[in-house]
């Protein structure tokens, strides 16, 4: 094969086959979430859900992986060289660990559909930046630079991952509060606010299953009422507005920027309300912060690992092994705002919701240095390719 | 003997005020101030007030790396304006890792990593020298328990608890005054150790570049192809940074000469990555202070090192000779180094003082503009020397060097009269009002960085030890088992529970203690197991 038959082979091997099976394992692993509850045999075809998203997902990491290697054969060079290849790699670590931790570590399988559509988003974020594959800047090229960047890059995607889990740890805590306040308030002693959805063998049929599903279902649209879509959407909004404005200066036309700047922002609306409506579905708060935070300490790890390793190829090409690029700024203020959260984590006081935002925040850092130093203060790490 | 206590509390309370003469009051303000330091929460407020920081120089040009850009800040071309610019200056914005505001904050980062580091220390020492894991007389509720039968004695249960768990675990058994017990713990040590070996190594680090800062030596030179190279020695340096503790007569005067300097693109302008370099190398002979001239290679991302120097290619651009001619005299004759500027064009200047009036030519360097059909250069914005075209514009009358501030690739043409402007070609000359002009010759020029750092391997030493520390303190989990026994149900049997805890991970614990577990009651040939349902066990796990 040549060049562009490479070149296109990789391009449709990321969108649409790898982006369509995210999204669709996502959307049947949560569609099975909402199956975990109920009679026998709709728990049975729950399972058997879930073995399909498992396929899609096995699928869609399987083509994802083989369009990197397509790109870096048509290429002629690892594919680390551009946002568009950084992002994308993003992606696949963070959907990687994700599932591997969920399946093997953790073994709650079941929530693989929030990682798949955390991944789906990074990997729409990528196609915002796509570039087509090209050489490399001869200062990029030295076995330096993959050491480097694949650490860092590993280490944003699993804390992307991490920040999908504090998002739903915040959702599910808001919801759950909400609940057992206003069973407070009633002084009646309704359902225990934490664990009604662990019922999970309700009788098969009669009045009396009817009835105790009529309660279930009660309890679950209580929980959802807890969050107030209209203040979730809009701080959604805002929330990504601290990253996506950079779109905005990062186009050629007003008019290019304001487009991407609304797609990000509104896909990510649209993700929260999606999560807001899977909140009944999820775990206990205290296993969806545990989720957050072992991935955190591992990506912070790695992220250590990788701003030391950039300090040494620093100091091999440039004579120097710390300057204040704004590249480099930006990963010690990452590194900065997790050690807060690891910190905070650590903390009495600030425990759970505290430290849930501070993780939160720490990823709009992550996010918004990243594109910042590549878009709008480009320094000597110009690997930028605009 | 003491019970293994969780390390200090990290957020102290603040001591009361209790003395009321002045000397007493400073006493209680230094040690509430020092109280204050010490709580972790004080530690996050300093490292959210440095994040701030590092924001203002992610976003505020900085000095030390576009002087440019913080100059043009400064006189109001770009940027906010003067005024927000004076207001930066204050704060020291524009050198902000160099201000005093950093500066002092890092300090109190450090104070306060001191004050929560002493006690902490004191309490590990305590720890290691002395603690033991605490008995008990039953299981608690949040434990995982098993409990099973066995047909040996007490005594060989403990002892063969002991075996099974081997070395990682702190042991304790009980005295006469209770039933026989084994009292196991894990993690707390490493983990803690860990913790402290990661915040001690912010202080290697520290010291690292305090005294790289102060040993180390940089300088800047360029040099243009074929020309004669440069010394080793404090004066040969266009830029020289040497640090306090670095002598002057440590440099070592080997020399270098650049012979050829290697520069490709992709010149292919539909080829993927069209127009970007692909290779930037330097062809240089080293003459060192002892022995023979030798050849090398300084390419961009492996620098030569010699004797503990290390040369490093920072930038490069073009060299052209301009000779300029009067009346047959030559009053210019040198490289002039032109900047890159927009769109691929170079500008520099000849500067001529030695005529009256003084000359100076305003020069553009396309390296590629090739002929259209009617033999005129077309300029494009391709940075490879195949068509090199130098057009330049003369002016007469005062150069104001000296006078005004101008750089060696700037006019000021204040005072000039222009006498109008040609084209030269490699080679070519051409005559512009009683001045003749020659394009003599076109090479390369780069821009090397010497640079000697001693204190790198101890910088390495604390990223190593940082990195290991945070890996244990983030990996070693906290566990507790006891193995309590008591006489069985028939003679000559015993019944043997054991139970642990997790303080942290306890999910991961499900595991790793049902294989303890296993070991044990195999090692013990169990009968009659029971997993405790009410707690952490497999069997209520799953
Ligand atoms: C300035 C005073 C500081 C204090 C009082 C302090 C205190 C502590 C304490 C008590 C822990 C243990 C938490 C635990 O047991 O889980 C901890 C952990 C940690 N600290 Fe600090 N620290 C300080 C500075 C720093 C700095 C400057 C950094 C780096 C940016 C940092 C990064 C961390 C990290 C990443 C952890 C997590 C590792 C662990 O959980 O043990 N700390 N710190």
């Amino acid at each position: 094969m040549n060049y562009d038959q490479l070149a296109e082979l990789s391009r449709v091997l990321y969108f649409p086959t790898t982006l369509m099976l995210y999204l669709g394992g996502a959307f049947v692993y949560l569609y099975a979430l909402t199956m975990g509850v109920g009679r026998q045999d709709q728990r049975e075809r729950g399972v058997v859900l879930r073995r399909i998203g498992g396929v899609m997902a096995v699928a869609g990491v399987a083509t994802h992986v083989a369009h990197e290697i397509a790109r870096g054969i048509a290429q002629q060079r690892l594919p680390l060289g551009n946002m568009f290849e950084v992002t994308s790699l993003m992606a696949l670590v963070g959907v990687l660990a994700g599932l591997f931790v969920l399946q093997f570590v953790r073994r709650r399988a079941e929530l693989n559909g929030f990682v798949l559509l955390a991944g789906s988003l990074v990997l729409g974020m990528a196609m915002l930046m796509y570039a087509d594959p090209g050489p490399l800047m001869p200062i990029l090229d030295t076995w330096w630079r993959p050491f480097h960047v694949s650490l860092l890059v590993s280490a944003m995607g699993i804390f992307g991952t991490a920040f999908a889990f504090n998002g739903l740890y915040l959702l599910r805590d808001t919801a759950e509060r909400s609940v057992t306040q206003a069973f407070d308030n009633a002084g009646s002693g309704g359902p225990g606010a934490a664990h009604t959805n662990d019922v999970k063998d309700l009788p098969e049929r009669g009045s009396a299953a009817d009835e105790e599903r009529e309660q279930l279902q009660q309890y679950h649209a209580a929980l959802r009422a807890g969050i107030n879509p209209w203040k979730l959407s809009i701080g959604v909004f805002l929330g990504t507005s601290l990253v996506s404005w950079v779109w905005i200066t990062a186009q050629d036309t007003l008019a290019a920027g304001f487009g991407r700047f609304f797609t990000v922002n509104l896909t990510l609306v649209v993700a929260a309300l999606i999560a807001r409506w899977f909140v009944p579905f999820l775990p206990s708060t205290s296993a969806l912060d545990g989720l957050a935070h072992r991935l955190t300490a591992f990506a912070f790890v790695l992220w250590t690992v990788g701003v030391i390793a950039g300090a040494m190829w620093a100091e091999v090409s440039w004579g120097r092994f710390w300057g204040w690029d704004p590249k480099e700024t930006g990963s010690f203020l990452t590194w900065i705002a997790y050690a807060g959260y690891l910190h905070a984590r650590a903390t009495h006081g600030l425990k759970g919701r505290n430290a849930a935002w501070i993780g939160v925040w720490a990823f709009v850092v992550l996010m918004g240095t990243y594109l910042i130093a590549n878009y709008v203060v480009v320094g000597l790490h110009s690997y930028a390719n605009l | 003997m003491t019970e293994s206590l969780p390390p200090p509390q990290m957020n102290p309370p603040l001591p009361q005020r209790t003395r009321n003469t002045a000397h007493g009051f400073l006493i209680d303000s230094i040690q509430m101030g020092w109280r204050w330091l010490a709580r972790m929460r004080t530690a996050l407020y300093m490292l959210a007030a440095s994040a701030v920081l590092n924001v203002v120089g992610t976003f505020v040009p900085q000095e030390p790396n576009v002087a440019s850009t913080v100059a043009r800040w400064r006189n109001g071309d770009a940027g906010p304006g003067v005024g927000v610019s004076r207001a930066l200056d204050f704060f020291g914005a524009y050198d902000i890792y160099g201000s005093a505001l950093f500066i002092a904050l890092l300090l109190a980062i450090y104070l306060s990593l001191t004050a929560c580091l002493v006690p902490r220390i004191r309490a590990y020492l305590r720890l290691v020298r002395h603690s033991v894991p605490p008995l008990i007389d039953k299981p608690s509720r949040v434990n995982s328990t098993v409990t099973f039968v066995t047909d040996t004695t007490q005594v060989d249960v403990i002892q063969t608890a002991k075996t099974v768990l081997g070395r990682h675990w702190r042991t304790r058994t009980a005295d006469s005054t209770r039933a026989p017990q084994l009292a196991a713990e894990r993690g707390l040590i490493s983990r803690e150790g860990g913790s402290l070996l990661f915040h001690v190594s912010f202080y290697v680090l520290l010291a690292a570049i305090i005294v790289g800062q102060l040993t180390s030596f940089e300088g800047q030179r360029g040099v243009v192809e074929g020309e004669a190279g440069f010394t080793d020695a404090a004066v040969s340096y266009w830029n020289y940074s040497p640090g306090r503790w670095f002598g002057e007569d440590q440099h070592d005067g080997w020399q270098l000469t650049l012979n050829q300097f290697d520069v490709d693109w992709v010149r292919n302008p539909t080829a993927p990555g069209a127009g970007q370099a692909t290779v930037f190398r330097s062809h240089v002979t080293i003459n060192p202070a002892a022995g023979e001239p030798y050849d090398a290679v300084i390419d961009s991302n492996k620098p030569l090192a010699i004797d503990g120097r290390r040369i490093t290619q920072l930038d490069w651009g073009y060299a052209l000779q301009v000779r300029v001619e009067i009346d047959g005299e030559v009053v210019h004759d040198g490289f002039i180094q032109p900047m890159l500027g927009d769109a691929g064009v170079y500008r520099g200047a000849v500067k001529a003082p030695s005529v009256n009036p003084d000359l100076g030519l305003d020069v553009f360097f396309y390296p590629y503009a090739p002929d259209d059909a009617a033999g005129r250069p077309v300029p494009t914005g391709a940075p490879w020397d195949e068509a090199p075209m130098l057009l330049f514009r003369q002016w007469r009358g005062d150069l104001q060097l000296g006078a005004t501030q101008q750089t060696v690739n700037d006019l000021d043409t204040s005072q000039l009269t222009s006498e109008g402007g040609a084209y030269l070609r490699l080679g070519q000359q051409v005559q512009v009002g009683d001045a003749v002009i020659t394009f003599v010759d076109l090479r390369r020029w780069v821009g090397y960085q010497v640079s000697s750092r001693p204190a790198i391997p101890a910088l390495l030493a604390g990223a190593l030890l940082l990195v290991s520390g945070l890996t244990i303190a983030l990996y070693a989990y906290r566990r507790r088992v006891w193995v309590l026994t008591q006489l069985g149900p028939s003679a000559n049997t015993t019944l043997v529970t054991l139970t642990g805890r997790a303080f942290h991970r306890p999910d991961a614990f499900i595991d790793e203690f049902a294989d303890v577990a296993q070991q044990f009651a195999a090692a013990c040939q169990a009968r009659d197991l029971v997993w405790d349902s009410e707690s952490n066990t497999p069997a209520a796990g799953t």
